[in-house]
């Protein structure tokens, strides 16, 4: 491939894609250091040879890292022609060398330098992407500064330093990837996997798997796995190995670089001979396992996927009804054939949109820990299913509503260290971000275990802005979670600084919410005070097909999302009741709320309302009243702006299988 | 000399099925069990090169067997025997030191293949 200058521009959107997974993999790194450096720092007072050994070993894997995200940022940015970045991971990796080679000690001044490293560099590669090169600027000639003085100290062994090899052997310590897959026929293929994966353990350490071994035995298990494996073995051993487990169809040994097999990612930019001597994959088998694309172009797939869907819906009830006309069968044979690719093909193409959750929640710890250290408090950050997927579009927008979130539970949440004693609770801080499955949704968690939200300063404040009205009754500390939300949530109360001082939280979270609802999931919040806060997203785990329930109201035809619906019930008139001038349903004892979705909508009243969808929105149940059930299917959802077109209740719009359109409520804005 | 084999299962048509296909293979059928007790005792008394055991069977099934004769003889060579579904069941077999398993109905070509990877295992 050539250098045509015409793609400068789209390498230079890849180099910025790829150099910020290499900046994040930095951080993370260098906060492992961070925390053997402390660890160090703390332990002085009982040596223990064994314990410092393994500290030792700790530190050189994570130097090792470092340095080879620093090195091949250097290689990438030389093939660019930014100075700027060169020059600092050329410094920067002139230190890392030194402390590789045990010349330089890497205590906490030196790890600090680091970040502070880190940080310029980032700054460089964002200035790169933007076409500005300054590599005399203040900020960076200041860090190389820094980075020469360390790596210019005097030291005995300085002799050596000059001479360390550039490249970086696969030592045993280095995690490779291995990725396996079983032959189609093979029987019980979790349990072969098992056996492939203790034959690799007599040959060196196996760790992390995908998917993970308790999904081995699962149906759906295809018998195509990866796994990570840290030993001296060559890749000829690893996959005679794999192989001498039985019913091998492939191995693939990747080298250390290449570990993270969560992505596409580290093609290396065309035309960076570096990417072959520093992380080039190494493949026993035959095929090659990930390319980049374009986002764009994913999106595109998914999109003609999906007219692909409906199409194919057509065709299914058109070919029928030929067939009810007395056509041959072997139309409709050759159309449900087709019909079956077109899902699979569906299903394939989504699978691709999705990627771990981990990609985004590996932002965080380095934000967590500068802003607590800014504080001066004391957290322990925790993150929780990591390999939770989400559709790529959705992971690239909730990435802002965390971090408000975890902003607002490190500075308001979270007590000081003082006074987190006083209250009985451990100096540090716990700050929990959790994703979890949960049916077609994902839910993501920020917890922490602060002081809790004071519900009659929130109120209290709401009433002084106007934004509880005077008719509302509600008083002191009475009111609901999800009420104190819709609170917290109005814009006018949560920009008004005055409550972050008074009632410790309200800042961003109105942000949070109209960004979690755009994406078509749900906020809520849990509270306790003096215990700490609880926000959950319930978001969908993809955007772009959705199981929805069709019904029709006044001729029309509406998509409910599925996942919503509890029961779809007959409408009995009779089983109507009243309470406080509000429509109940009872149903089987429960009095639920009802919603005339006719009235709702702006169609005349009347006859007609025949059916009773009930839905359950955040635990609460509304009797949403429609005229016909129609049928329940996948939809695929063309998102609108939905506060544009005037209509607030729909979050998007499909194309039914006949070619109508029908609106997608949105369930929680109507309830 | 040819190899020896120990072979447990309680239907004897099982048994018969599969010392067919390993005599063909060259090996020497040195001993039949029905049970998970005959097994073990069999094992301590025949010291076979491999047992083909059957997953369940009466009087002591075949992962308890697996368990007693690995306990006795770490160096054991054991093939499960399963049939679908009993997924679960041979994984506890491998724990226990079974080295591998086939899967009812079987296929001599497999039964054959997974024979040999005990036999060469490390």
């Amino acid at each position: 491939m050539s250098h045509a200058p015409t793609d400068a521009s789209r390498y230079a959107d890849l180099f910025r894609v790829e150099a910020r997974d290499h900046l994040a993999e930095l951080d993370t790194a260098l906060l492992a250091l961070e925390q053997v450096a402390r660890d160090d720092a703390d332990g002085d007072t009982d040596r223990d040879a064994v314990r410092d050994e393994r500290r030792s070993a700790e530190r050189d894997r994570h130097v090792a890292t470092v340095f080879r995200a620093v090195h091949t940022l250097k290689g990438m940015a030389g093939a660019m022609g930014y100075r700027a970045v060169e020059r600092i991971s050329h410094a920067l990796e002139s230190l890392l060398d030194r402390a590789r080679a045990g010349s330089i000690t890497l205590e906490a001044y030196e790890v600090a330098l680091l970040f502070d490293a880190t940080d310029a560099l980032s700054a460089a590669v964002s200035d790169s992407a933007d076409g500005i090169d300054d590599p005399e600027r203040e900020e960076f000639s200041t860090i190389l500064r820094r980075l020469g003085s360390v790596t210019s100290r005097p030291h005995t062994d300085d002799v050596f330093a000059s001479v360390v090899a550039v490249d970086i052997p696969t030592d045993a310590r280095q995690a490779r990837t291995v990725s396996i897959a079983l032959t189609a026929d093979c029987p019980l293929k979790g349990v072969r996997a098992m056996l492939v994966s203790s034959r690799l353990r007599a040959l060196g350490d196996v760790g992390v798997t995908t998917p993970p071994q308790a999904r081995w035995n699962d149906d759906d298990f295809d018998g195509a796995f990866t796994l990570s494996f840290r030993g001296s073995a060559t890749a000829d051993e690893i996959a005679a190995a794999a192989r001498a487990a039985g019913e091998v169809a492939r191995v693939d040994v990747l080298a250390p670089d290449a570990h993270d097999d969560r992505a596409p990612k580290r093609g290396g930019l065309p035309g960076d001979e570096r990417a072959g001597a520093s992380g080039e994959r190494r493949v026993a088998g035959d095929a090659t396992r990930h390319v980049r694309i374009d986002l764009r172009r994913l999106d595109m797939l998914v999109d003609l996927t999906g007219e692909l869907v409906i199409t194919r819906d057509r065709l299914l009830r058109e070919a029928d009804r030929a067939v009810e006309r007395g056509a041959d069968r072997a139309l409709a044979r050759a159309v449900q054939d087709a019909a079956r690719i077109v899902t699979a093909l569906q299903h394939e193409v989504l699978h691709a949109r999705m990627v771990p959750v981990g990609q985004v929640f590996d932002r965080f710890p380095r934000v967590v820990r500068d802003l607590a250290r800014d504080l001066g408090k004391d957290v322990q950050f925790v993150t929780e299913g990591r390999d939770i997927e989400l559709d790529r579009s959705l992971l690239d927008a909730i990435g802002d509503p965390i971090l408000h979130l975890l902003r607002n539970a490190l500075d308001h949440g979270l007590e000081t260290r003082d006074v987190r004693r006083l209250a009985g609770k451990p100096a540090a801080g716990r700050l929990v971000l959790r994703a979890a499955r949960d049916r077609a949704s994902v839910v993501l968690q920020v917890e922490d275990d602060g002081r809790g939200i004071d519900r009659k300063a929130v109120l209290q404040r709401a009433r002084e802005k106007g934004l509880l009205g005077a008719n509302q009754t509600e008083g002191g500390a009475t009111v609901d979670d999800d009420r104190l939300l819709q609170v917290l949530a109005h814009s006018g109360l949560s920009t008004a600084r005055a409550v972050t001082a008074v009632s410790g939280r309200g800042v961003g979270v109105d942000v949070v919410a109209t960004r979690v609802r755009a994406l078509g999931g749900l906020l809520s919040l849990e509270t306790i005070e003096g215990h700490g806060t609880v926000f959950t997203m319930r978001l969908p785990a993809t955007l772009a097909i959705t199981k929805a329930l069709l019904v029709e109201i006044g001729g029309d035809t509406y998509a409910i999302p599925a996942t919503h619906v509890v029961e779809a019930i007959e409408f009995d008139p009779a089983a109507l009741l009243e309470e406080s001038g509000r429509e109940l349903l009872a149903v089987r004892g429960a009095r639920i709320p009802v919603l005339r979705l006719r009235q709702h909508f702006g169609y005349p009243g009347g006859a007609g309302e025949g059916y009773v969808a009930v839905v359950d929105v955040c635990g609460r149940r509304t009797a949403l009243v429609v005229d016909a059930m129609i049928a329940q299917q996948d939809v695929v959802v063309k998102p609108f702006d939905a506060a544009r077109g005037g209509a607030p209740w729909f979050s998007g719009a499909t194309v039914l299988g006949d070619g109508t359109p029908s609106l997608i409520v949105d369930l929680g804005m109507l309830v | 000399m040819s190899r020896t084999v120990l072979v447990c299962d309680d239907a004897l048509f099982m048994r018969t099925m599969v010392g067919d296909i390993l005599q063909q293979a060259g090996f020497e059928v040195v001993g039949e069990a029905e049970t998970g007790v005959q097994a073990v005792e069999k094992y301590k008394h025949l010291r076979p090169d491999l047992v083909t055991m059957d997953i369940v069977m009466p009087d002591m099934g075949g992962i308890d067997a697996v368990r007693e004769i690995t306990r006795h003889d770490p160096a054991a060579r054991i093939l499960m025997c399963s049939a679908m579904g009993q997924q679960a069941l041979v994984v506890e077999a491998i724990q226990a030191g079974a080295k591998d398993f086939v899967v009812k109905p079987f296929q001599p070509s497999r039964v054959l293949e997974a024979v040999n990877r005990v036999l060469t295992a490390a």
